[in-house]
Formats: structure tokens, C-alpha cells, sequence
């Protein structure tokens, strides 16, 4: 097992490094805007930009910049520095990854509060009223965009700007720590809007997972022995069927924690994704790369952590 | 006679899906006395499994409708609640399915899942039924089962599989054991050893046992009494002795004739029987056996056969085939001396004229309808 | 976002689509709508409304209430708060609270320069401008004070200072060259050495510490004082900002900042601002200025603290401000919001005109466009009425007839509203006649385009972008043009393609220009002057170069006459109108929206921003 997690890190690091690198040439192969126009303003003189580009080193060889990005990072774990505001990229990364994580882990707890009860029962009383009606709901939510679903709730739910003044609205997000209450209070909506969808993805995906596991022998295995049909459900059936949801909740939280732009927009939670998106907006490499490079760890740690749950889950991948 | 352990009375059990009602079991009925072994022979859809899981309650679903008696301890499986259903489920009454692999949860050890078995009927401290699990485990001979108590379903053989599926199912030293294709899974030398196994735990156990498979060759040595499913009916019961020295349907004929025997020459072909088992959707009219059977004669397709005494046997061993007794015993006689089969299916027509239409044709025509008999009790032929 | 100070997106700028122009009407441009909000004053008299076109000389300065905290909201965040860099509308809402450069607009005047940090205005009779307008003296006022951790007397010295770290690559002014530099038309004595990279310049100096001595090459007076209105002339202290210079780029402005104005950027002891009341990206929080002296100063500053809040959705920041309190919207306000507040939030909402403008720019270097009669069937072929729908309608933009736009000096004589009356620019719905009129004096007996080159036009694919593309390439393919239309990203618009003349792009359709001050110069200099273009990064996206247009600028730059001055301008506008060096689409209109306790005072100046050195809670 040992060996097998370390493989996966090895394997992990060499792909951050690729993605990095690959993040690199296309900044430099795209047609995107040159970062020294924009930071000089755009009226500057020639020699102005000229001396930016040189500062930024952004007249060095593709590969050279990489190189000493990369040295950078391995050494003294320095992430280079806002084209824009100067600002160290580790430090802004730093400053916004708690939004992004309480955003995250709080819509991936509703979701799953969610999806996994609505997948069960559907599965169970397939066909039934509950079964399609839930169904009909989810797919309603499944082919919601998630900005539109975002100004509904908020133009239906905000104390601000809402019909009922109910939750509060957009721009009211606080720090955990600075005040509990009201950050828990301003993530409810975000929260719920970005569940909506998985939790909507995840009842569909347990159904149809749980039907083929419900029609397992072993289940009629389990019925035989006269175990009661709990037991048979969570202990032989949703054990068995929640492996194809672990997957996908595992690449879901590793992508969300990369950022989700369009929540954050629309409830203007400064996170992740929109230093992300910002950065990209404004051709502010190192902040993009920073972002990249982060997104990228997150995927590769959810996956690692999901291929070891599965190892946990399931005894047969343990040994093959 | 005592009361039997187990008798199922003209059950019934159909399935309404999307491209119609399926008749899985359409109004069979047999016994099986405490102690004794029944074997339930026919082929797959044949419905032999279905009404094994009936009588476990295990085909009960808003899809389903299941009619006729199955009683058990003077219970009728039918009709009792779920919950009591359940309890008898794995105590009284234990199953073991055929594929072991499939049939074992494949994420928990088989010592927990003997736990698991354990605990559903009884309370028991979990170190306790830890040793009756390692117990279980050597009782169905499992070397090192110490060791075996903590491993994985795939990390079991084949067999052993098995044995710990029976392992499972003796937990709770159950009245009556239903092993459904205990061996199919298995290979040759493999499936000696567990009917072996079978037949000697029976013996220190004293439990019943029905045994389903589509191999007769499998219940030669150890059933008292065997039963022929075809679509859905039971089309010929009888002792084992009787089925196997005076088998009067030519569907059991050709479950005979397909069995590997030592003593056949080696070059001599196994027969296996034409064409394919009917759909249970649209079984075909007059006798459901009509299309695959060598010796169909014109009326077969239009008259039902009911369950009838055997001449000549005791009581028990019924079959439902229109062909006259004699001519039967004619064709059994010349398919054991090795004669063409084109000889015996001259002599199935040739006898044709001598068949007349039973008496009360008319009435075997009439849908669900039950006869009481007296002296066959719940062996009913309908069309 | 807002506009920047020059080329750019003003796609972007004014989001407006389709929508609003209901409201506005379709057949006078001025007077058919009443639209635009009416203020309250505290004292309930209701404000005459602000009508499309109108004159915002003379915006009544509302509110007097002291006190209170205003919530800023803005989907864009600010891109340089340091005086000496930043170069873009937002910017300056937050350099005007916290920067005092030598002159400076009040809210109220789009056109009347008045002293800030000087004591007068330099002109002949008061001695401030001498040596034929090659010498301008102007004295600074005592009483000001840096805010902490600098906490001293500000000297003609901080203002040097500030001039001349225009030149230093490190900050990266944009302007200092075309008014200061080597690409003025009067430049500083000794800036035009190619070596000259900030620091002490012998066309600045500082007799005393209440005087400064600027001796230009050339006596371009007048306009070297409406540049000292920019931002780069609000002093800095050397000891403090020197140091911080030497980074590349430097960190004044992003991590530490001092301010001379009646706000500061929160800051702690050392002054450092990033983390604290700079957020990237997040917030910034501007405080009062414990080392402001009120006597000092002409902006009342009634509020006590302006919080902004970066990022969120635009209709919902839209939504926040007309429904809270204490809340403005600071950049752009989206289509939807302007209808909404314009119909049921009346008192909510201001139109600023003069915000700037939008024209079409054509390739008088290469391609069909060298052909001037091309340019004019161009001109006369596209429907300007629809780009103006398309911007929003009118109450955001009235159609473009030439190039100084309203609100700039010089806008009555170059034409005014109607423009030089010359055929190709009568109709502004577009007249295919007279196109087909121009094509056949071009060489074309069809009135039709019959030669093979493609026409390459590159349009910013942000907001109204594609619309605007598409009565484009109508215009172009009515005359027979093949064009080949791409949409990019804006920013890549500029800095890969329009901007770069080896490029050849025929046309680009989202160009827009601001004025830096109400000079003409600021208007027409940067994005026609021959002599100006560069290989990269270049303004001149027209490449016009015409030797005669070219002289007259050079030599308008140097009247010091200000009638003189403005007329001089207004003729070179009607030399580029007659050349069709591009084709005018509209002139624009700024819509601001704020709580109902807001009583707001825009900057007549400055694209019709909040002041918030002026603007108050009722």
C-alpha cells in the first residue's frame, strides 16, 4: 500500500510539473494579450514596455522563464508576484483559499446530505411517484445553469435584493473566524447553488448504481439470510454502489477547490476562482500559473485520496 | 407418513413486466419430508429457482403475484409478514445460490459475513460468534479456518466459496436447506466434493434438503425424490428410483439421455434435447413440451396433460404426458437399448389412433381451474 | 469596467445593448427624452434631471451632511492606486479622494481648471507663465500634510519628485512622454534624452520649498497646465517612496501608499496597504486622513469612510445599490439595471455625457482604406444610428458626427452636435448614395468595391462587441468590401493587433478614446499625430500621417491663447473629418445608479464618476 501511495505521489508531482510547463506554452503560444502592454498602461512609450517585458522576464526563452519559475518555486517556494498589484502569489492564493474551501466542503456536505438520501429512495422505490418526481427534480436542476440558478435564488431569497427576505445575499461573505454566524449565514445560498446541481448529478448517478447493485446475488444472498432490509440496503447494497459516486465526488471537490468562478461571481465570494479568472482576464501570468498549479495539486490529491477510499472500500483493488 | 416439513400447494408466481406477465410457476406442488432430499430438476426458466425463492419470500415485489400455498412449520411462506418471512429466512430455512463468487459480498470478510448471518437471528456476543464462524468454516472442511475466518471472498477458491456459502447458510442450523445449483459454478471433482459434503451434513444435521439443478446426474446420489420442471410446471415426480428406471416424460427422457455417465462408451454422443425452452411470456398451447418433443403427435398441440399416477408405480410418481403408458415404456426401452430414434418416433405415432382424447378434455381446457383429488393432493394440470 | 484614460475597450465600457434605446426614442438626439435621474437635495429641492446631451457645467453639488460610511460596489477592480501609474477611469475615483495634484477639475466643471495643490493658475498676467510660455512658475500651498507614517509638510520638492519618477521604468506612467517627455510638443527641458530614466531634471526647479520652475523647450504652456492636472504632479515623498522605487515594479502603489488628499488606502503604522485596506481583488478601504487640513482644500469630504467591494455580478450589484442604502455601483451599470432604475428608480439614477466616444478606425497606410474616397464611403455607408442602439441607445450615446466630443474644448467650433457639414456625414443612418457617390470618385464606375484585397477588421468580442461587428461589416460589404471579420478578446485587440500597424488590421470598429484633460490636444494628439506612431503599443491606429495634419497639430500644441487654442483644434478635427481618418460611431454617456440616502456628485471630468470627496449620505 505503502509503495502504491507513493507511486501515485511521484506520479502526481511529475503531472503538476507537466501542467505547469504546459500552462507556460500556452501563454506563450496563444493569442493572448501581452501582460507588459497592460502593465505599462496603454499609452506607454515603447521603451517603457520594453523595460517592463525585461523586468517581468518576459523576453527570456519559454523555457528559461519556466526554469526559473520552477526553481523558484523548489527552493524557496516563491510563486512569482502580481503583474498588476505586485502582490506575492502564494500570499493571495493564501489570503483566498479559505472562501474557497468553506464554499467547497459546505456545498459538498449538502450534496451529498442531499443526493445520497434522494439516490437511495429513488433506487429503492423505483418507478414509484417519489422515484420520478425526484428524478424529474433532478434532472431539472441538472440542466440549470448554475449563474442563472444563482441571481433566481438571490432574486427570490436575499435580504437585500430578494422577494423574501429570507437568507443573506450576495457580497456578505465573512471569514470564519472573524464571525462565525455570518459566514455560515452567507454561504447558505452559495451552498445550496452549487449543490443543486451535484446533489441532483449524485442522486441520478447512486440510482442507477444502486438498481444494478440491488440486483446483485449477493444481495438476494443478504435477503436470505433474513437480514433486515436496512441492512441489506446500506450495508450490502449502497456500500457497493457508492464507489462510481466516490469518483466523481472526488474530481468535483479536487476541481471545486481549484475555484468556482461562477458561484463566486455571482455571490461575490472572493475565492480561488476568481483570482483565477480575474488573473486570466488581465493576462496576470504568475497569478494564473499559480492558480493552475493549485488546481492541478487539488485534482491529483482528490484523486490519490479516492484511489486509496477505493483501496478501503473494496478489498479486491487492494491486491491487484 | 408424518406431515411433511415443507409442502407447496399449486403455486403460482407471475412477474408483470414490460412485455407481459411471465408465468414463472404455474400451479406446481410437492413435499419434502424433514430429513429427506428433494431434487428439483429442469432447465433454466424452467422456474425450479423462482419457486425456491418464493418460498423465502425473495419474490415478493410490486411486480409480482404469487398465489397457492407454501407451508413451513405450519406457516404459509405466502401469506406471512414480511418481518416473520424474514425471521424464518436463514434460521428455518436457508439458501445457497450457485455462483459463490456472486453470491458472497465481495467487500466484506467471510467471517463477518457468517457473523452477519448469525447475528440476524440471534443474539450473540461478536467474540462468540467469531469461534462459531471458525467452527462453521471447519465443519464444512475448510483447512486453517483461523485463517480463512479473516480473508476475503476472492481470496477463496471456487469450492471453498461454496463451502463457506453452506458454512453461512448452516449458521443457524436451519429445518430445511435450499441449495439452488449448489455445483454449477464448480468443476467435476469439485462438485463430488460438496454433494459429498451435502449429503454428510444432512446426515449429522438431520435437516431436509431441496436441491435444485438442471443436471439430474447431480441428484442421482443423494435425493429421495425428484421433481421435472418444464415452463413453469412439474411435469413428472416421483422417487428417484422411479425417475430414474421408469422415467415416463419425454422431457425427463431427454434430461437422462444428456447426463455424462461413466459406463457409456466413450464415443457414444451425448443426446441433448432440441430447441430452446419456451417464453413464459406465450407458452405454447396444448402441452408446453409440444415443440421440442420427438414424439409430438397432432392433438399434443391442442390437449393440456394433467399430473396422472403412473400405472404399474406407487402413487407418487405422477407425470403429465399424452402419450399411452405402454408406448412409453416402449420408447424408454428402445432410447436405453441405443435405438434410432427415428424407430421410436414411429412408434409414438403409430400409437397415435389408440389415443383418444382424454374424458374430460374439455374441462382440462378451462383456465385456472383446480381439481381436488383426494388421493393426489395439490397435483393439478391445467391448461 | 470603466474606460481607460485612453485606447480601449469602451466596448466594454458601455455595456449597453439593445434594451434602453426605447427609452430614448429614435429621432432627436438631445431634447426628446427626459431622461437621466433627478436628485434630491437634503433639503427635498428636487435637482433639474440631467437630460442625454446635456451640459453636466453646473451639476448642482449636493448634500451637505456629514458622516457615515458609503459602500462602493464594482465588478472591476481598481489597476493602479499609485498617482504616478494609474491611468484608468476607476483609479482616479480613488486618486481624486487621495491625491492632490497641482490643478485639478472640480465635480462640477468639465472644462475650468481650478488650483489644488497650486495657490493660483498660471497665466501671463499673473506672472505664472513667462518667456513666451516657455517658463511657467507655480507656487504650492502651505498646510498640506502627508498622512502617516510620512506625517510631514509637503514641498515644491515631493512635487518634483513625483514629476520626475515619471520617467522611471519602474512605475511605468503612460503619459509622461506625450506631455512631459520626449513625445510632447513642448517638452521638459532635458527630458528628451533617450537616457533620461527619472530623477533630478534640469527643466524642473525648486527655488524654495513653496516653488516650482518648469522651463519647457517649446512654449506649450497652456497644455503643460492642464497636464499638471494629471494625477503624475500629486506630490510624493521621496524618502518613503524612493526606496520602494527600486523594485521592478515598484511596490508604491500596490504594497504601501501615503496620500495627500482627505483620504488614505487604511494603512498600518508603516504604511503598508496591501492586506489591509488593499485587497487585490477583494476591497479596498479608503479612511479619512488624520493630516488633512480642510482650509487647504475645496473638497468637502463629508464622508467618513468609502468601502469598496470588488467583484459580484453586475445585475446584482445593480440591484444591492437601488435596493439598500448607503451604496453606490461604480463601474459600468449593466443594460438591464440602467432600464430598471431608469423607469422605476428615477431618482436613482444620473446620466453624465461627455464620458467619452467611439470611432471606427480605418488603415490609411494600407489596404483599400489608403484610398481616401474608400474612407468616406466607409463613413458614409455606415449606420452610426445603429451602433448607437446597440450601445445602448440614446440615453448612453447620441451618434458620433467628428472627433472632438462633447464636454472637450473646441467641441462647438469643430461642428457641435451636427459636425462638419459635408455629404458622407449627413445621414447618420447611412446613405449608400452618396457611398456609391465616393466609390465611383475612388474608381469604381459600379459604386461597388471591384478590386480582390480582403478587409481585415478586428473587433473586441466583449459586451456589444458583435453587434457592433455586425453594422460594420454591413457598412463594408454595402460598398463592395470583402471583409473578414475577427472577434478577440479586447485587451488582445489592442496590444496584439489594432495596435501594432505591421499588422495592417483594415479596420477596428471598438476603438474609443478619453480625453486625459479638456484639452483637444489630449483628444485628437495621441490617436492621429503622424510622428507619434510606433511599432508596438501604438495609439495612432488610423497611421494617419498626413504632413499637413501633422503640421497644424504640431503647431496648435504651442497657442497659448485658449479661444485661439480651441479653434485651431476644432480646424485639425475638420482636416480629419475631411480625410476620414476613421468614422465617428458615438459620442457616449456615462449611467450612474446610487441608494436612495446617496445624494451623488459625479465627476463632470471623469467619465461622470462618483466624487467621493464630494458626494455624501442624506
Amino acid at each position: 500500500m505503502a509503495t502504491y501511495i507513493a507511486r501515485r505521489v511521484l506520479w502526481g508531482i511529475v503531472l503538476i510539473i507537466l501542467v505547469s510547463a504546459l500552462t507556460f506554452l500556452f501563454f506563450d503560444i496563444l493569442p493572448s494579450a501581452d501582460p507588459a502592454v497592460l502593465r505599462a498602461g496603454r499609452n506607454s512609450s515603447p521603451a517603457t514596455i520594453a523595460h517592463i517585458r525585461q523586468e517581468l522576464g518576459l523576453n527570456r526563452p519559454v523555457y528559461t522563464q519556466f526554469f526559473s519559475y520552477m526553481k523558484n518555486i523548489i527552493l524557496h517556494f516563491n510563486f512569482g508576484y502580481s503583474f498588476y498589484s505586485g502582490a506575492p502569489v502564494l500570499g493571495l492564493i493564501k489570503d483566498r483559499l479559505p472562501a474557497t474551501l468553506s464554499l467547497t466542503v459546505g456545498a459538498a456536505v449538502i450534496w451529498l446530505l442531499m443526493g445520497i438520501p434522494v439516490g437511495i429512495i429513488s433506487a429503492i422505490k423505483r418507478g414509484s411517484i417519489l422515484d420520478r418526481v425526484s428524478m424529474g427534480v433532478a434532472l431539472v436542476f441538472v440542466s440549470m445553469p448554475v449563474f442563472w440558478l444563482g441571481l433566481v435564488v438571490l432574486f427570490l431569497f436575499a435580504k437585500d435584493i430578494g422577494r423574501f427576505h429570507v437568507f443573506l445575499g450576495a457580497n456578505t461573505y465573512v471569514g470564519l473566524t472573524s464571525n462565525p454566524a455570518r459566514w455560515f449565514g452567507s454561504l447558505l445560498l452559495p451552498w445550496f447553488v452549487l449543490a443543486a446541481t451535484s446533489a441532483a448529478i449524485y442522486s441520478r448517478v447512486l440510482r442507477g448504481s444502486l438498481i444494478e447493485a440491488m440486483g446483485e446475488d449477493y444481495i438476494r444472498t443478504a435477503r436470505a439470510k433474513g437480514l433486515r432490509e436496512r441492512r441489506v440496503i446500506w450495508r450490502h447494497g449502497v456500500r457497493s454502489a457508492i464507489t462510481p459516486v466516490l469518483t466523481i465526488f472526488g474530481l468535483d471537490v479536487g476541481a471545486l477547490l481549484g475555484g468556482a468562478v461562477i458561484t463566486e461571481t455571482v455571490f461575490n465570494i472572493p475565492g480561488i476562482g476568481r483570482l483565477n479568472y480575474t488573473a486570466i482576464v488581465q493576462s496576470d501570468f504568475p497569478i494564473v500559473q499559480g492558480t493552475v498549479i493549485l488546481a492541478a495539486l487539488f485534482i491529483v490529491i482528490a484523486n490519490i485520496i479516492v484511489d486509496i477510499s477505493y483501496a478501503y472500500l473494496d478489498p479486491r483493488v487492494r491486491y491487484s | 407418513m408424518s406431515d411433511p416439513l415443507f409442502s407447496v400447494e399449486d403455486l403460482r408466481v407471475s412477474f408483470h413486466t414490460d412485455d407481459g406477465v411471465v408465468h414463472a410457476v404455474d400451479g406446481i406442488s410437492y413435499t419434502v419430508q424433514a430429513g429427506k432430499t428433494l431434487g428439483i430438476v429442469g432447465e433454466s426458466g424452467s422456474g425450479k429457482t423462482v419457486s425456491s425463492l418464493t418460498a423465502l419470500g425473495l419474490t415478493r415485489s410490486r411486480r409480482s403475484q404469487i398465489e397457492g400455498r407454501i407451508m413451513f412449520d405450519s406457516q404459509d411462506m405466502v401469506t406471512l409478514e414480511d418481518d416473520q418471512l424474514r425471521q424464518v429466512r436463514g434460521n428455518d430455512m436457508a439458501m445457497i445460490f450457485q455462483d459463490p463468487l456472486s453470491a458472497l459480498h465481495p467487500f466484506y470478510k467471510v467471517g463477518s459475513q457468517l457473523v452477519e448471518a448469525m447475528q440476524a437471528h440471534r443474539s450473540l456476543s461478536r467474540s462468540a460468534a467469531k469461534a462459531r464462524a471458525v467452527e462453521l468454516l471447519d465443519l464444512v472442511g475448510i483447512p486453517d479456518p483461523k485463517r480463512r475466518v479473516v480473508q476475503y471472498p476472492h481470496e477463496f477458491s471456487g469450492g471453498m466459496r461454496q463451502r463457506a456459502m453452506i458454512a453461512m447458510a448452516l449458521a443457524n442450523e436451519p429445518k430445511l436447506l435450499i441449495a439452488d445449483e449448489p455445483t454449477t459454478a464448480l468443476d467435476v471433482t469439485v462438485q463430488a466434493q460438496i454433494l459429498a459434503l451435502l449429503e454428510d451434513l444432512q446426515k449429522r444435521l438431520g435437516m431436509a434438503i431441496i436441491i435444485i439443478t438442471h443436471d439430474l446426474g447431480v441428484v442421482a446420489e443423494i435425493a429421495d425424490d425428484i421433481a421435472v420442471m418444464y415452463a413453469g410446471r412439474i411435469v413428472e415426480r416421483g422417487s428417484a428410483d422411479e425417475i430414474f428406471h421408469h422415467p415416463q416424460h419425454p422431457y425427463t427422457w431427454g434430461l437422462l439421455t444428456s447426463i455424462p455417465r461413466l459406463d457409456n462408451p466413450r464415443d457414444e454422443e451425448l443426446v441433448p434435447i432440441a430447441g430452446r425452452p419456451p417464453s413464459l411470456i406465450n407458452r405454447p398451447s396444448g402441452c408446453h413440451f409440444h415443440p421440442r418433443c420427438p414424439y409430438v403427435q397432432e392433438a399434443h398441440k391442442r390437449v393440456d396433460p394433467r399430473l396422472e399416477a403412473v400405472e404399474g408405480d406407487g402413487g407418487s410418481h405422477v407425470s403429465a404426458c399424452l402419450l399411452k403408458t405402454n408406448v412409453r415404456t416402449q420408447i424408454w426401452e428402445g432410447l436405453e437399448a441405443g435405438r434410432e430414434p427415428e424407430s421410436l418416433q414411429r412408434m409414438a405415432s403409430a400409437s397415435v389412433g389408440a389415443l383418444a382424447p382424454p374424458a374430460d378434455a374439455s374441462h382440462l381446457n378451462l383456465h385456472g381451474e383446480l381439481e381436488s383429488d383426494a388421493q393426489l393432493p395439490g397435483e393439478e394440470v391445467q391448461s | 469596467m470603466r474606460g481607460s484614460r485612453n485606447l480601449i475597450a469602451l466596448a466594454v465600457t458601455l455595456l449597453l445593448a439593445a434594451g434602453i434605446s426605447a427609452c430614448g426614442g429614435s429621432s432627436s438626439s438631445s431634447s426628446s427624452s427626459s431622461g437621466g435621474g433627478s436628485a434630491t437635495t437634503s433639503s427635498g429641492v428636487k435637482a433639474p434631471p440631467l437630460k442625454p446631451g446635456e451640459s453636466i457645467n453646473g451639476q448642482q453639488l449636493l448634500g451637505k451632511k456629514k458622516g457615515g460610511t458609503l459602500t462602493v460596489l464594482s465588478n472591476g477592480d481598481f489597476e493602479h492606486l499609485d498617482p504616478g501609474s494609474a491611468y484608468y477611469a476607476l483609479d482616479y475615483g480613488i486618486i481624486q479622494a487621495t491625491a492632490r495634484p497641482l490643478f485639478s477639475y472640480p465635480p462640477n466643471s468639465a472644462t475650468t481648471l481650478r488650483p489644488d495643490l497650486a495657490t493660483t493658475i498660471p497665466t501671463t498676467a499673473n506672472g505664472g507663465i513667462t518667456d513666451g510660455g516657455k517658463t511657467i512658475t507655480v507656487h504650492i500651498r502651505s498646510g498640506v500634510r502627508f498622512s502617516p507614517p510620512v506625517n510631514r509638510a509637503v514641498t515644491s520638492k515631493d512635487v518634483a519628485f513625483a514629476l520626475e519618477r515619471g520617467a522611471n521604468p519602474n512605475v511605468g506612467n503612460a503619459y509622461w512622454p506625450a506631455y512631459f517627455g520626449a513625445g510632447s510638443p513642448a517638452p521638459l527641458v532635458g527630458s528628451t534624452s533617450a537616457s533620461y530614466k527619472g530623477g533630478p531634471l534640469k527643466g524642473i526647479e525648486t527655488p524654495n520649498n513653496t516653488t516650482l520652475v518648469f522651463h519647457l523647450t517649446k512654449p506649450g504652456a497652456a497644455v503643460f497646465i492642464s497636464a499638471l492636472s494629471l494625477p503624475l504632479s500629486a506630490p510624493l515623498p521621496k524618502e518613503f517612496v524612493g526606496p520602494l522605487d527600486k523594485h521592478a515594479p515598484t511596490t508604491y502603489g500596490t504594497t504601501y501608499l501615503v496620500s495627500t488628499g482627505p483620504y488614505m488606502i487604511q494603512a498600518n503604522s508603516k504604511g503598508k496597504i496591501q492586506g489591509i485596506g488593499y485587497q487585490p481583488g477583494k476591497s479596498e478601504t479608503l479612511v479619512r486622513n488624520p493630516n488633512w487640513n480642510a482650509k487647504t482644500d475645496f473638497r468637502p469630504a463629508y464622508l467618513n469612510e468609502i468601502k469598496f467591494s470588488i467583484g459580484g455580478d453586475a445585475t446584482v450589484i445593480g440591484q444591492q445599490v437601488l435596493k439598500g442604502q448607503s451604496s453606490v455601483q461604480l463601474d459600468t451599470v449593466e443594460n438591464s439595471i440602467v432600464k430598471q432604475a431608469y423607469q422605476q428608480y428615477p431618482s436613482q439614477i444620473n446620466f453624465t455625457p461627455g464620458s467619452g466616444d467611439h470611432y471606427l478606425t480605418l488603415d490609411t497606410q494600407h489596404g483599400v482604406f489608403k484610398n481616401v474616397n474608400i474612407r468616406r464611403a466607409m463613413w458614409a455607408a455606415l449606420d452610426r444610428m445603429a451602433i448607437v442602439k446597440a450601445r445602448g441607445g440614446l440615453l448612453v450615446a447620441t451618434p458620433g458626427t467628428h472627433f472632438i466630443y462633447p464636454g472637450v474644448n473646441g467641441f462647438d467650433q469643430a461642428g457641435g452636435a451636427a459636425g462638419p457639414q459635408v455629404d458622407f456625414n449627413k445621414n447618420v443612418n447611412g446613405d449608400l448614395a452618396v457611398a456609391a457617390k465616393y466609390m465611383k470618385a475612388a474608381g469604381y464606375p459600379s459604386g461597388k468595391y471591384t478590386g480582390k484585397e480582403t478587409t481585415l477588421i478586428v473587433v473586441g468580442s466583449g459586451g456589444n462587441g458583435p453587434a457592433i461587428a455586425q453594422i460594420v461589416n454591413n457598412a463594408a460589404t454595402a460598398i463592395g468590401l470583402h471583409a473578414k471579420v475577427s472577434l478577440v478578446d479586447q485587451s488582445v485587440m489592442y496590444s496584439k493587433y489594432c495596435g501594432v500597424p505591421k499588422q495592417e488590421i483594415d479596420a477596428c470598429p471598438t476603438a474609443g478614446w478619453i480625453r486625459d484633460f479638456a484639452d483637444p490636444l489630449s483628444v485628437l494628439y495621441a490617436p492621429f499625430y503622424g510622428p507619434a506612431i510606433v511599432p508596438t503599443n501604438n495609439s495612432n491606429w488610423s497611421q494617419q500621417n498626413d504632413p499637413a495634419i501633422n503640421k497644424a497639430m504640431a503647431k496648435a500644441a504651442l497657442i497659448n491663447d485658449p479661444a485661439a487654442h480651441a479653434q485651431a483644434w476644432a480646424n485639425i478635427d475638420k482636416m480629419l473629418v475631411d480625410q476620414a481618418v476613421a468614422v465617428p460611431e458615438d459620442f457616449d454617456s456615462e449611467a450612474n445608479i446610487f441608494s436612495k440616502n446617496v445624494a451623488p456628485v459625479n465627476m463632470a471630468w471623469n467619465e461622470g464618476l462618483f466624487d467621493f470627496s464630494f458626494t455624501s449620505l442624506k
